[in-house]
């Protein structure tokens, strides 16, 4: 997605000047996954105005979810007249023996997964009179997906700078390669037709508007949309099948999404400067043909806190925001068995019926002695969802399909000119 | 976090987990009451990923369609069937063929109509014992003859009941090994509740190292090492479940055609067979000879080994 605002702020200087821009986020999804993400970024401001900037970033995507097995508590067996462990056991039914103890007897079984993936972003603007180009490049590469875009944005100031329009495009070139290969759609997953890439193209489009309406004011609105094409399934999400008596799970078949998706959304968004603080309000309609729609409420308010202990240029940005979504169309928390499956059909939760909460505060400040900016971002979410569907037969209308999720993020980021 | 769809992240199936010792992956789930392995020779851990849900779903289904425990599955319909025939498919036939034929081969000392007998013992530790006339009663519904089986239909007089506890987990092994077979050439083991299967052997001409559960301390300790390179292995024993008298224990397995424990009982019997379901029906069925284990399985000709 494009967005209406440019590259950060940097402080203009006559001889130009170089900024270092690196981050932390530290993110994590009670029992499930965690990442870790760093980011870097350099921007080079020459004295005509021109910038330039590069950023690595790396997300570190780990999960370590127990199994809900506990500790064993003993020593693994050890067999008398010594040489190695045995691997697994065999024994007479009527409560276990079907294994060996984990090799350390205090360590509880869990599932881990890891996944890297590294991103290059570069960025250039320049502005001539009243307008401004930009461009933009995007390389990212994870275990099981690779994405090339590119975008280009033109800025027009007009009515002595109150106004700003924006036009803006952008194409991703996206592929998928899932681990193990493709799996066949609506089936069990064991079946793989091949280890071909999937491509996946986005083709997006944006126009803003942004006014500065008094010395205190400013909106916009943006609207964009975007055009995918080619494989969107999730390679490796599946839906459950249900037995149509009891209700419980008795199998299940790869999910499968349709071959393409519009998008479209406005954002309306404004800044209030109060006497020293600012008030940052704004609010997002997004929909598409997969049946999706979703609003977004988003308030931050920036305090100035001046000089404070920790530095000077102190403030404390507390943070709101409200996210409700509409399922698609093909959503569905299971199927039930010998019902017919229908051509698409998805279980994932990020295409259901949601709502996040988020609760944040920014704390930033220019420590002592030191050119440097601090910031640190501390957010709560909590994600909810209607757990209890029309829909679900036997057991299944016991539990709570779609449990809220606790879930936490710590952004520390460090600013430098260099 | 809305991101690109690059950050997917493979779904947990259920309670397993994945791990790594040495050189293989070992996959754990719970199923069947039991714990349930799967060991994976092979340095890929997203096919050690897929080969454990290979095995756990099959376990699962095994489980679904065959446990006494699950409404409405065929044992279900069998067992309230009143006397009605009910008709079979492909896998059920195929299982009750394999149970029938262990019925007639062993003269009636494999019989999987011999579950109704656990309504008067009750294997706790415990002391409680039935009475003759009390074993008398349950015995007249015991006994696969009375079964009347043809054209893929069974009919069961009322008052029966079919369990296929006993070979339900050897089953649910040779099934998912087959799954898992069609898969890969690598080596692996499944092992569930302590009846396994394994093909190999491992990378490096490595046995698979297997040991047996010391019936004194179950699950504590291996008194004993097999090392195999494939075939299957499933244990008799009375370790876990059984019934003092006189301070003697008696185990689990009954004999059906006395409706009693039976005496003299090795304390463990492990046999490898070809298939994990031979293994574990030549195991039961030494167990039930009790101090003439040893002769029969010398006479069967299969490995065994006798604790």
């Amino acid at each position: 997605m494009l967005l209406a605002t440019g590259l950060p702020a940097v402080a203009r200087a006559d001889n130009g000047s170089s900024q270092l821009d690196a981050s932390l986020l530290l993110y994590g999804e009670q029992g499930r996954a965690k990442v870790y993400e760093p980011t870097v970024r350099v921007t080079r401001l020459f004295p005509d105005g021109q910038s330039l900037s590069g950023q690595l970033g790396l997300d570190v995507i780990t999960g370590a979810t127990p199994s809900g097995a506990l500790p064993s508590g003993v020593p693994p067996p050890v067999v008398p007249g010594g040489g190695d462990n045995v691997q697994t056991m065999t024994a007479a039914s009527g409560g276990g023996g079907g294994g060996s103890s984990p090799p350390d007897s205090g360590a509880i079984p869990v599932t881990r997964f890891h996944d890297l993936r590294a991103a290059l972003d570069l960025d250039w603007q320049k502005p001539f009179g009243l307008i401004t180009p930009a461009l933009g490049g995007h390389f990212s590469r994870e275990r099981d997906y690779q994405s090339i875009g590119g975008n280009a944005k033109l800025s027009l100031s007009i009515l002595h700078h109150l106004t700003t329009l924006t036009a803006g495009a952008g194409f991703n070139r996206d592929d998928v390669f899932p681990s193990g290969g493709t799996r066949l759609p609506l089936s069990d997953s064991t079946i793989i037709i091949g280890h071909a890439w999937n491509p996946k193209r986005v083709n997006s489009g944006m126009v803003g508007f942004s006014q500065i309406l008094s010395r205190r004011w400013m909106v916009g609105v943006n609207g964009s949309l975007s055009v995918e094409d080619g494989y969107l399934t999730e390679p490796y999400k599946v839906v459950s099948l249900m037995d149509p008596s009891s209700g419980l799970t008795v199998g299940q078949i790869t999910e499968n999404r349709p071959t393409r998706r519009n998008r479209r959304d406005t954002l309306t968004s404004s800044v209030y400067h109060l006497t020293r603080d600012i008030l940052y309000l704004s609010h997002r309609y997004y929909w598409d043909d997969w049946g999706v729609t979703s609003n977004t409420v988003d308030l931050k308010y920036r305090h100035e806190l001046g000089e404070t202990e920790l530095g000077r240029d102190a403030y404390l940005q507390p943070h709101l925001r409200y996210y409700t979504q509409t399922p698609a169309d093909f959503f569905t928390f299971g199927l039930v068995q010998g019902a017919p499956v229908p051509a698409v059909l998805s279980s994932d939760e990020r295409l259901g019926p949601l709502r996040t909460a988020t609760l944040g505060a920014t704390l930033g400040f220019t420590a002592f002695g030191t050119p440097g900016e601090w910031s640190i971002r501390a957010e709560y979410i909590r994600q909810f969802g209607k757990g209890h569907p029309g829909n679900v037969v036997g057991v299944q209308r016991d539990f709570d399909l779609f449990p809220p999720v606790n879930i936490g993020s710590l952004v520390l980021a460090y600013s430098i000119p260099l | 976090m809305s991101r690109s769809a690059g950050l997917s992240i493979p779904p947990e199936p259920g309670a397993a987990s994945l791990t790594r010792a040495e050189s293989i992956f070992v996959g754990r789930f719970e199923a069947m009451a039991s714990p349930c392995e799967v060991l994976i020779d092979t340095d890929d851990s997203s096919l050690a990923g897929a080969l454990l849900h290979v095995a756990e779903r099959e376990a699962r289904r095994v489980e679904a369609k065959f446990s006494r425990y699950r409404d409405g599955n065929i044992v279900h319909r069998i067992n309230h069937s009143e006397g009605r025939p009910v008709s079979l498919d492909e896998e059920t036939e195929a299982l009750l063929g394999y149970a029938a034929t262990c019925h007639r081969m062993s003269h009636g000392m494999f019989d999987i109509t011999s579950g109704v007998l656990r309504r008067i013992w009750k294997f706790d530790g415990g002391d409680h014992v039935p009475s003759e006339a009390e074993v008398r009663e349950v015995l007249r519904h015991v006994g696969w003859e009375r079964i009347v089986y043809e054209d893929s239909t069974i009919r069961m007089p009322a008052g029966m009941e079919i369990d296929l506890g006993g070979i339900g987990k050897e089953y649910a092994v040779d099934r998912a090994a087959a799954l898992i077979r069609a898969r890969t050439e690598a080596a692996f083991l499944v092992n569930f509740g302590g009846d396994l299967f394994a093909t190999g052997p491992c990378r490096g001409e490595r046995p698979w190292r297997v040991g047996i559960d010391d019936p004194e301390h179950p699950g504590e300790a291996a008194l004993y090492r097999i090392d195999m390179a494939a075939g299957a292995l499933a244990t008799s024993g009375d370790a876990r479940r059984f019934v003092l008298r006189n301070g003697k224990r008696l185990g689990h397995i009954l004999n059906p055609k006395t409706g009693w424990p039976v005496e003299d009982a090795p304390r463990s019997v492990t046999v490898l067979g070809q298939t994990c379901i031979e293994a574990g029906t030549l195991s039961t069925l030494a167990y039930l000879m009790g101090a003439r284990a040893r002769e029969f399985l010398e006479e069967q000709g299969a490995p065994f080994w006798i604790l």
